[in-house]
């Protein structure tokens, strides 16, 4: 090291400050050598002026010309925790007066189940009960529908023909609707496309 | 709407994570952190103002846009850079086959077709923002590095101005790690003969 200059790159080691075995030697060949003091400074100057370069300002509306491009996508599980949020209060004693409603309310639903499920038999009951009432009530409305729109022939005629033929007929009519769909799609890509 | 929160000290992986679940101002804080930083490295790899802006705000727009696809391993600053970068550079490669195509077409084979192909760019009147410019990077220094090779540039610019080590500009730039050390090292060496005549 003494019957020789620095290297570029051992001068690049001092420059970027490395610590390590080799580098000692290095220091200390400085420390001597007017040569390559002087070139390590010329080093550190240029470097100094680098690290001072300012970094530059874009204009002020930078910002929201990129915002105005950029997919603000809100996951609904984030949406369903804000949505919660909204309704928990702010203050303290209003946040324990709520926990303690709430605790309140699913201790009574918790005794509720359980009670319904010790009493199976008495929801079994009432739940044929409200299935029967649905479909009555269903079938009233049906029969009215066809009523008014075939008259009451057509639905005397439906009733006779027992669930096979309210069946056939059910499905006769959903298929009309998706064959109807699918040609007034057709004819609107088909308008669409002469437009274009 | 949920409350407002101060983003200014959390680390960038929890302002991505925000951003992430919907939140605009968790967007608007990653650009106010780095859009000077993104900026000047553009600014000062294709010297235009308005080319510089048209290419940071591209930068911004695909990575907010693919933030799902950011992995808090890495900085997300090293993701910027590196982007900004291959914008850049692209900009620089596309401005030099349009160069070309200003002195003749490529395919004159005589002078005259090179003449009847060539245009002349008519010299304006210096404008405000070109003013600023020239002031902005118009130092000896700002001058030097605009004289080097765009590699060199990038590698210059992310070690010795956003205070990047040697193997972080590798991994932005996708060089091995001993290129990253001949370029800066080749850059310094440019650098100080073109600032030779000059206080450095």
């Amino acid at each position: 090291m003494e019957h020789r200059h620095l290297l570029p790159d051992e001068i690049d080691l001092l420059v970027d400050g490395e610590e390590g075995f080799g580098v000692a030697p290095l220091r200390a060949h400085v420390e001597h050598c007017a040569q390559c003091s002087t070139e390590l400074a010329r080093q550190r100057r240029l470097v100094g002026a680098l690290e001072r370069l300012p970094h530059l300002e874009p204009s002020p509306l930078f910002a929201y010309r990129v915002m105005s491009q950029v997919q603000v996508f809100e996951p609904w599980y984030v949406t369903a925790l804000d949505s919660l949020q909204r309704f928990v209060p702010r203050s303290r004693p209003a946040k324990v007066l709520a926990g303690v409603s709430a605790g309140i309310v699913c201790v009574t639903l918790t005794l509720a189940t359980l009670w319904i499920g010790s009493r199976l038999d008495v929801a079994v009951f009432f739940l044929n009960v409200l299935v029967q009432r649905i479909q009555s009530g269903a079938a009233a409305l049906a029969g009215s529908l066809v009523t008014s729109i075939l008259g009451q022939g057509a639905a005397d005629t439906l009733l006779a023909s027992g669930v096979m033929g309210v069946t056939l007929a059910a499905t006769g009519l959903l298929l009309t609707i998706l064959l109807a769909a699918v040609l007034l799609r057709a004819v609107a890509t088909a308008a669409h496309r002469r437009r274009s | 709407m949920a409350p407002p929160l101060d983003l200014t000290n959390l680390p960038d992986a929890d302002v991505v994570a925000l951003a992430r679940k919907g939140r605009e101002s968790a967007f608007r804080e990653l650009i106010r952190r780095y859009e000077r930083p993104v900026f000047s490295l553009i600014f000062r790899m294709v010297r235009d103002r308005e080319t510089a802006e048209d290419l940071a705000q591209d930068t911004f727009i695909k990575v907010l846009n693919h933030l799902d696809k950011y992995r808090p391993e890495f900085r997300l600053s090293s993701w910027l850079f590196k982007i900004a970068n291959n914008v850049a550079i692209d900009h620089l490669r596309k401005r030099q086959i349009e160069t070309v195509s200003i002195d003749g077409s490529p395919h004159a084979a005589t002078a005259a077709e090179v003449e009847a192909t060539s245009f002349d760019v008519v010299a304006r009147q210096e404008s405000a923002l070109e003013e600023l410019e020239a002031r902005e990077l118009g130092t000896a220094i700002e001058r030097a590095i605009a004289a080097l090779r765009p590699e060199y540039r990038a590698c210059i610019l992310l070690r010795h101005v956003e205070g990047r080590s040697y193997e972080e500009i590798a991994a932005t730039l996708d060089l091995p790690l001993g290129t990253v050390k001949t370029y800066i090292h080749r850059a310094r060496h440019q650098l100080r003969e073109a600032l030779g005549g000059e206080r450095e």
